[in-house]
């Protein structure tokens, strides 16, 4: 029996699950897998377009329709949740102002508006000029199409991160905890590195918070890191420290078993059963932060005629018809990924002790106008605050 | 305006066209292939992949059938590299006629149609996931065909003996002289310059567009009719062996597995316009159903992609007055000499791909005759095309090999389709103005479960990187890709593909934010 038990494991799942535990609560955090941080570009949204691109997410929180996670939230709430976990994971991962959007460049050279940004990426912000480095051996980081889009020049280097060619991030992330290799890395960057104030890099620079000064101090020049497909480098940085401190508080974590139903007792759920070798196993707990992601996860699903489900608890959405919701323009909204579930003023859906957060909420289509985190750290805040409020 | 001098111009580069236009290459005649877009876009491949044994047509249509059973074996041999001899099966399902599968043997007794009557237990442990309640299973030689990889094979063959194949090339004109064709000239519609080929024959071989270019000669009443068919292919070989419903030819009667999917097929609605071919919802869900019969479970398999393409049926009012002794059923030409007073022009509609190779032999006999150059035989059927000399079938898992043996310096850029990245770049340098669309048709770039979420930013960085493209092109290529792949993509949103175009959104406007790159002044379209 613990107090809270927590599911999922990515930017909503961690933060209500560390919130709680560093209140004093205990709790059990049940994931399938590892979380949305490692599929993400491991920074934190809040708001960067709306439609237009936002130069102070805050302040258009306020112009976001009803229906939208924020909405119920407020601009205020989102600042102190955004900010807490800022503060939490501290200024070795995080930097920046809720209020303020750093400008990024991404691997394919847009401009991309995010409020949190790790501090390997900031001098990207506002650049005099760029040049990029780009590694032969790693085939997503496009170095001369990312030149190309910002007007700037691009080189390679060759260094393996091992013996088979095809390698991704997070193994060339891996080799530079090698100081051997970083130094290396760090010799053949300086020397091919074209012109320019900043010298934009993949996001590899190692696996640990600090990893990247280092080769910036070896490089010797400003130097930025620009975040590529997954696996993410930087979104496992900050797994890897959300989990830790979560698990440095004292609080349990059950990786790799799915959730696959729950007991309810009236109005409430009385515990979640995890799929377990050989069975199941039952969780109780006195409250619940369902946090399981959205489509993306397999949370909220289409069958093949289109009908949207929940299916572990089966809570109620916006809409159950896909058909309607999707149609042929790529470029335009997909109405089909706001479906979610609503919940009420404490985050609740369905079962008085049943509080969601992150994806699962329905009323934005956070990837595009690039607010996923910020939604997940603030609904995982509130459904913490809820819960520690309700029994205070 | 460049100008060209060839005996005969054939116009469309689908299967049609780019048969004729091998065998008029190889009895020596100087040919040129107009193709608008690229080989095989309009409808060629839009099919379900099957190469028939003739099972289809053992009881509807006889000749067919015999045709079939003969052009699959031709085509294991000259152009093996597109072919996988997966075989097949007939089999009647719970509540189909039992007494249709004697028809069927005897049929393709009749016929020369190879079939023989297996054991139901056979069938299922050969296919485990067939529908357990079949009453009966007949085995044939149906394969696979890529039909991508059939058109350039031809196409190639074509060019070692001397043709000219011009893709993207729309065309405008026919002139005649008097009744006499006496030029075709044509747009290059990537922006290269325009062309004037001075010729004696023109072959009208343009499928549902063949209305459109008659009219170019002055040739205002002949009517296609596009019979759109819709195709979606399923994640996973569900089978490695062609299955089919052992009943007279009706929707959604075949499930054929190609390279690492399988494809369920089709429907026949009538469509005015052959450029605007929809993928309803509805008729996917017919689909599903349909492989519920053949699959039990079919709708819990995971939906990849749909297509549509249009099967062009001539209509023509005249049509006792055309010539069709040496044609074979299901296909239509129209001799305009007889038909229109007009010298030195074939339409040809209807026809099937595994026919292909016999059809043009059929086309070119006639132009030849017409021209009293009956000396010049086809050879078509004897000479094995580039790229399948060595005669050894496509085995789905050839690049599992080549990508073992490669793994210490080429990556593999398109992970669902095993695509390394010295194939990539090799046919970006073939082809270098050519869309990321013209590079999956010969690759399989963005074409597995991912549809490009992974490998459609890599693509585009190559292209830059290799020099291909500049920055902006390459952009423009990524958004027209991205575009392209979703048109296949939103009528069959369910299951676990809503749940990769999610991961995909993620990525390509999540973290990349694609939609935010520099606009072009113009959209790159082409």
């Amino acid at each position: 029996m613990s107090d809270v038990v927590v599911i999922g494991l990515g930017p909503a799942g961690l933060s209500a699950a560390l919130k709680l535990v560093e209140s004093g609560r205990s709790v059990l955090l049940a994931a399938k897998g590892e979380g949305g941080f490692q599929l993400s570009q491991g920074t934190v949204d809040v708001l960067g377009y709306s439609p237009g691109r936002v130069a102070n997410p805050l302040a258009a929180i306020g112009e976001l329709p009803a229906g939208h996670p924020y909405a119920s939230i407020g601009a205020e709430k989102v600042r102190d949740a955004v900010a807490w976990l800022r503060d939490t994971l501290g200024e070795e991962l995080l930097v920046g102002d809720p209020a303020q959007n750093y400008v990024l460049p991404t691997a394919v050279g847009a401009m991309r508006p995010t409020a949190l940004a790790q501090p390997s990426m900031v001098a990207a912000h506002q650049a005099a000029s760029y040049a990029v480095v780009g590694v032969r051996q790693l085939k997503d980081f496009p170095a001369e199409l990312l030149a190309g889009n910002l007007g700037c020049r691009a080189a390679w280097i060759d260094l393996p991160a091992r013996r088979e060619v095809d390698s991704s991030g997070h193994m060339f992330a891996r080799a530079i905890e090698d100081p051997a290799y970083a130094k290396r890395f760090a010799a053949a960057v300086a020397a091919a590195a074209p012109d320019g104030a900043v010298l934009l890099l993949p996001a590899i620079l190692g696996v640990k918070p600090g990893t990247w000064r280092r080769v910036a101090d070896q490089v010797g020049r400003p130097i930025a890191e620009v975040p590529m497909q997954p696996p993410s480098v930087p979104g496992i940085r900050l797994h890897d420290a959300l989990l830790a401190k979560f698990k440095a508080a004292g609080g349990r974590v059950i990786i790799g078993s799915r959730v696959v139903g729950c007991k309810t007792n009236g109005g409430r759920v009385a515990s979640v059963t995890l799929a377990v070798a050989g069975g199941t196993r039952d969780l109780r707990a006195t409250d619940f932060v369902f946090a399981p992601g959205g489509f993306a996860s397999g949370a909220i699903t289409v069958d093949s005629r289109g009908k949207i489900s929940e299916p572990l608890f089966g809570l109620p959405l916006t809409q159950t018809d896909a058909n309607t919701l999707i149609g042929p323009d790529y470029w335009a909204p997909h109405p089909l990924f706001e479906v979610g579930v609503e919940t009420d003023a404490a985050g609740r859906a369905k079962y008085e002790n049943l509080y969601l957060a992150g994806d699962i909420i329905a009323g934005a289509e956070r990837w595009r106008e690039k607010s996923g985190e910020g939604i997940a750290v603030a609904t995982a805040v509130r459904a913490a605050e809820s819960i520690m409020g309700g029994r205070a | 305006m460049k100008s060209l001098e060839a005996d005969v111009v054939v116009i469309g580069g689908g299967s049609t066209g780019v048969g004729v236009v091998r065998d008029a290459a190889m009895r020596g005649y100087r040919a040129v292939l107009l193709e608008r877009a690229d080989l095989g876009q309009g409808t060629t491949a839009r099919f379900h992949g099957l190469l028939h044994s003739g099972g289809r047509y053992v009881v509807s249509d006889p000749q067919s059938a015999t045709e079939c059973a003969e052009e699959n074996a031709i085509l294991k041999r000259i152009q093996a590299d597109a072919v996988e001899d997966t075989g097949g099966f007939f089999v009647v399902t719970p509540g189909d006629d039992p007494g249709f599968a004697d028809k069927f043997l005897a049929g393709a007794a009749a016929t020369g149609v190879p079939a023989r009557e297996i054991a139901v237990a056979e069938a299922l442990r050969r296919e485990p996931l067939l529908n357990p309640g079949i009453l009966r299973a007949i085995e044939v030689e149906d394969g696979s065909v890529d039909g991508w990889q059939l058109v350039w094979g031809a196409a190639r063959s074509a060019q070692a003996y001397g043709a000219t194949v011009l893709t993207y090339h729309k065309v405008v004109g026919i002139e005649r002289e008097r009744d006499r064709v006496s030029a075709v000239l044509a747009r290059d519609v990537k922006g290269g310059e325009d062309v004037r080929i001075n010729c004696g024959f023109v072959l009208n071989c343009a499928g549902p567009w063949a209305g459109q270019v008659a009219a170019l000669a002055g040739l205002h009443d002949v009517n296609v009719v596009a019979g759109r068919g819709i195709m979606v292919a399923m994640n996973h070989r569900l089978v490695n062996t062609v299955i089919n419903r052992c009943v007279y030819p009706t929707d959604g009667d075949i499930l054929v597995p190609v390279h690492t999917v399988s494809i369920i097929g089709t429907t026949d609605v009538k469509e005015d316009d052959p450029d605007v071919l929809a993928i309803p919802r509805v008729e996917v869900q017919e689909m599903l159903d349909a492989g519920e019969k053949l699959i039990p479970s079919f709708r819990d398999a995971r939906a990849l992609h749909a297509w549509s393409g249009a099967r062009p049926l001539i209509k023509d009012d005249r049509v006792a007055a055309t010539d069709t002794r040496h044609m074979s059923r299901g296909m239509a030409v129209l001799d305009h000499a007889a038909r229109d007073g007009l010298n030195g022009m074939l339409t040809i509609g209807g026809g099937k791909l595994t026919t292909y190779r016999l059809m043009a032999e059929h086309i070119v006999d006639a132009m030849c005759e017409q021209m009293g150059d009956t000396e010049r035989k086809c050879r078509t059927a004897d000479e094995p095309v580039p790229g399948s000399e060595n005669r050894k079938l496509y085995q789905v898992t050839h690049r599992l090999e080549e990508a073992e043996e490669d793994r210490f310096t080429d990556p593999i850029i398109c992970e669902c389709e095993l695509l390394r990245r010295s194939v990539l770049v090799k046919a970006m340098k073939e082809q270098p103005d050519a869309t990321l669309d013209d590079i999956r048709r010969q690759t399989r770039l963005g074409m597995g479960p991912c549809q490009g979420g992974f490998c459609s930013t890599r693509a585009a960085g190559i292209a830059v990187a290799e020099k291909v493209v500049d920055a902006e092109r390459a952009t423009g290529l990524l958004r027209l890709f991205l575009k392209n792949r979703w048109i296949g993509l939103w009528p069959i949103l369910a299951g676990d593909q809503v749940r990769q175009t999610a991961l995909d959104h993620w990525i390509i406007q999540g973290t990349y934010d694609v939609e935010h790159l520099p606009q072009p002044e113009k959209e790159v379209v082409l």
